[in-house]
């Protein structure tokens, strides 16, 4: 019994240190898929600065339409880029790809860079957010920087021009200083990368717009349909004795 | 008019007559309670299944180039598509809850004793099949978790004797999980297991229908009939319990469509976090997990050191259910009237079921292996204590008639 109870004990603690666990520790960070100028942000951020490795190919652009309240005109001006074949502009229902060529992508950064339509979902909004704000400067590395939460990561700084370029006084505790200065505050530089896991939050599950919206009126429906239903059991059940 | 269509019908097919025998005039014991409801709501799972899951075929593609793809084109693309897609997911594991209730009760209240024995023969054969089902369902997604948890799984019957690695290689159609795999997982799934569980869920309610549905006093309410030969305890199934499970599968619903809208992964329950990533042979995730409802059984597997020690104990875990009417010896039925002794190897046996589902889920350490040698030792330790201990159970004594409790 002493041994059932220590055990018990045992997988609290450990599934708390559990969670704990990995270099550093999550950042929260607030997914909100109303805010549509957020999301409008975070494409922007995503097309100008991720697309070109980095492809969303499940997700059309032609969702944005309803989705993120563009017009068809505003997206096709300012968030395709790509072309065809033979030099025409990406049609607007296509899915969100890039000409990146696996072979060179894998001998500059040793891997293909992911797709990352659904990184939102296998990784997590908290992840993401982290991610994004902690890399740091260190020479050893091939590309002159390193993530605290994912240790000698194959991706550049692809945001220092926003962030600028920091290095770490401790690392543990999330404390660093900055080298070299960048376009963006460190609160602005958090705001745009709270708008862009936005956005990826929102291509991971487009559906996430429609489910709690219509999830509210089915259980409200429900919950009244129960009632009756219950109601309607109490009068057929009165002369079961 | 009415009347004489039917008539018209009732001469060539004996439809009114089919009515009378399963429905108005079938006759329920009229005291059952709360794990009563599970049984309707199991058929309900699996006609939402079958209707979801041809909608799904419509647009899946089962092709290890295009499955991942379709799933999301069907969450993208297809209008409601994703909401067909988490009703089938959400489906899948409601259904294990359900089924796993409904065989509670049946240990609850002995419902698989003489002369229900066969019911819960097909009830056990349905599980059986219905893990397959799920297990071979799971791997059409294409993500990470659907490959790397049917590799570990098929790779088990490697462990088999002299036939095992043959026997491994016939079912994958290859060396390793690849689209022959998904191919014929895909005929399983969608065609030829469906099809033996309708045929067995029929022989299960014909079997069910044959000697009527026992109850929670464990009574049967045929051996106490009134002058016109109906069970003084019984009701008419319609309207009475037609009516109770519409209240029921409401209320069902209600649970459902909570987690199918506002958390249809669960906490990476229902749908597994990896399995967002597609399937890729070259990159182990760090943590094979199978899905929630397997976990149990997953943990006997690996509570033992052995490979073949190991499938086999699983294997065991599973027969020996089937042949728990012949275990259990005590000729009471339902706990309400049977000795201590049963009332805490049940319980023991349900905290070693829900511990080794825990153990199931996480990382094999050292102190959750131990652990779960212990809930595998109590949970094959209920079966053996049962046959002993049932023989002569300490029983009260059971009322003639059916008590009613609300």
């Amino acid at each position: 019994m002493i041994r059932l109870f220590t055990g018990i004990a045992f997988i609290l603690i450990s599934s708390l240190s559990f969670a704990a666990s990995g270099s550093i520790p999550l950042k929260p960070v607030l997914i909100d898929l109303n805010n549509k100028s957020s999301l409008q942000r975070g494409a922007q951020i995503y097309v100008n600065n991720c697309l070109g490795c980095h492809t969303l190919k499940y997700q059309r652009y032609v969702k944005f339409i309803d989705h993120l309240s563009l017009s068809k005109e505003t997206i096709e001006n300012n968030l395709i880029f790509t072309t065809g074949k033979n030099g025409e502009p990406t049609k607007i229902g296509s899915l969100i790809l890039n000409s990146v060529n696996p072979d060179s992508a894998k001998e500059a950064f040793g891997v293909m860079p992911p797709d990352l339509t659904l990184i939102a979902r296998s990784r997590g909004s908290e992840w993401l957010y982290t991610f994004l704000t902690s890399f740091y400067k260190d020479e050893t590395r091939p590309l002159g920087v390193n993530n605290a939460l994912y240790a000698n990561v194959g991706m550049p700084h692809v945001l220092s021009w926003m962030e600028g370029l920091k290095t770490p006084v401790n690392l543990e505790k999330d404390q660093y200083e900055y080298v070299v200065k960048g376009a963006m505050t460190d609160k602005e530089y958090k705001k745009s990368i709270t708008d862009l896991v936005n956005f990826l939050a929102y291509v991971s599950e487009p559906a996430q717009l429609d489910r709690y919206r219509i999830g509210f009126w089915v259980i409200l429906f429900l919950s009244i349909f129960s009632f009756i239903a219950f109601l309607l059991k109490i009068e057929y059940w009165k002369d079961v004795k | 008019m009415s009347n004489k269509l039917m008539a018209w019908i009732d001469e060539r097919l004996p439809v009114s007559n089919f009515v009378k025998n399963h429905l108005s005039q079938y006759y329920a014991p009229k005291n059952f309670n709360f794990f009563y409801y599970f049984g309707a709501l199991a058929i309900f799972i699996f006609v939402l299944q079958i209707v979801t899951g041809i909608f799904l075929t419509i647009n899946y593609k089962p092709d290890a180039a295009q499955a991942f793809a379709s799933v999301e084109y069907i969450m993208r693309d297809v209008e409601w598509g994703w909401l067909i897609r988490y009703m089938h997911s959400t489906g899948a594991s409601f259904f294990f809850v359900v089924i796993y209730l409904h065989m509670f009760r049946a240990m609850l209240y002995g419902s698989y004793k003489n002369p229900r024995e066969l019911l819960w023969l097909f009830g056990m054969l349905i599980f059986v099949l219905l893990m397959a089902e799920a297990f071979m369902g799971y791997l059409l997604p294409w993500g990470q978790m659907s490959y790397w948890g049917a590799q570990v799984i098929i790779s088990l019957f490697g462990a088999i004797p002299y036939v095992g690695e043959s026997l491994a290689l016939w079912i994958r159609g290859d060396f390793v999980i690849s689209d022959a795999t998904l191919n014929r997982f895909f005929a399983f799934h969608v065609i030829a297991l469906p099809l033996l569980l309708f045929a067995l869920i029929y022989l299960h309610l014909a079997a069910l229908h044959t000697n009527g549905s026992n109850n929670p006093d464990g009574i049967e309410i045929k051996k106490n009939k009134d002058e016109n030969g109906i069970p003084r305890d019984g009701i008419p199934f319609h309207p009475y319990y037609t009516v109770k499970d519409i209240f029921g599968l409401s209320v069902f619903l209600l649970i459902f469509a909570f987690v199918l809208f506002f958390m249809p992964e669960l906490g990476g329950y229902f749908l597994e976090k990896d399995n967002f990533v597609p399937a890729n042979p070259l990159k182990t995730p760090e943590h094979i997990v199978p899905v929630w409802y397997f976990t149990p059984f997953y943990a006997i597997l690996r509570a033992i050191p052995d490979k073949v020690g190991g499938v086999l104990a699983m294997g065991a875990a599973i027969f020996v259910l089937f042949i728990l009417p012949w275990i259990d010896r005590c000729s009471v039925k339902s706990i309400r009237y049977r000795g201590m002794s049963y009332k805490v190897l049940l319980t023991l046996f349900v905290i070693s079921f829900f511990g080794l589902g825990y153990i199931g889920m996480n990382p094999a350490t050292p102190v959750l292996t131990w652990i779960g040698r212990l809930f595998t030792l109590i949970y094959f330790g209920f079966f053996v204590a049962l046959y002993f201990t049932s023989a002569n159970e300490k029983t009260k004594e059971v009322p003639d008639r059916v008590t009613m409790h609300d």
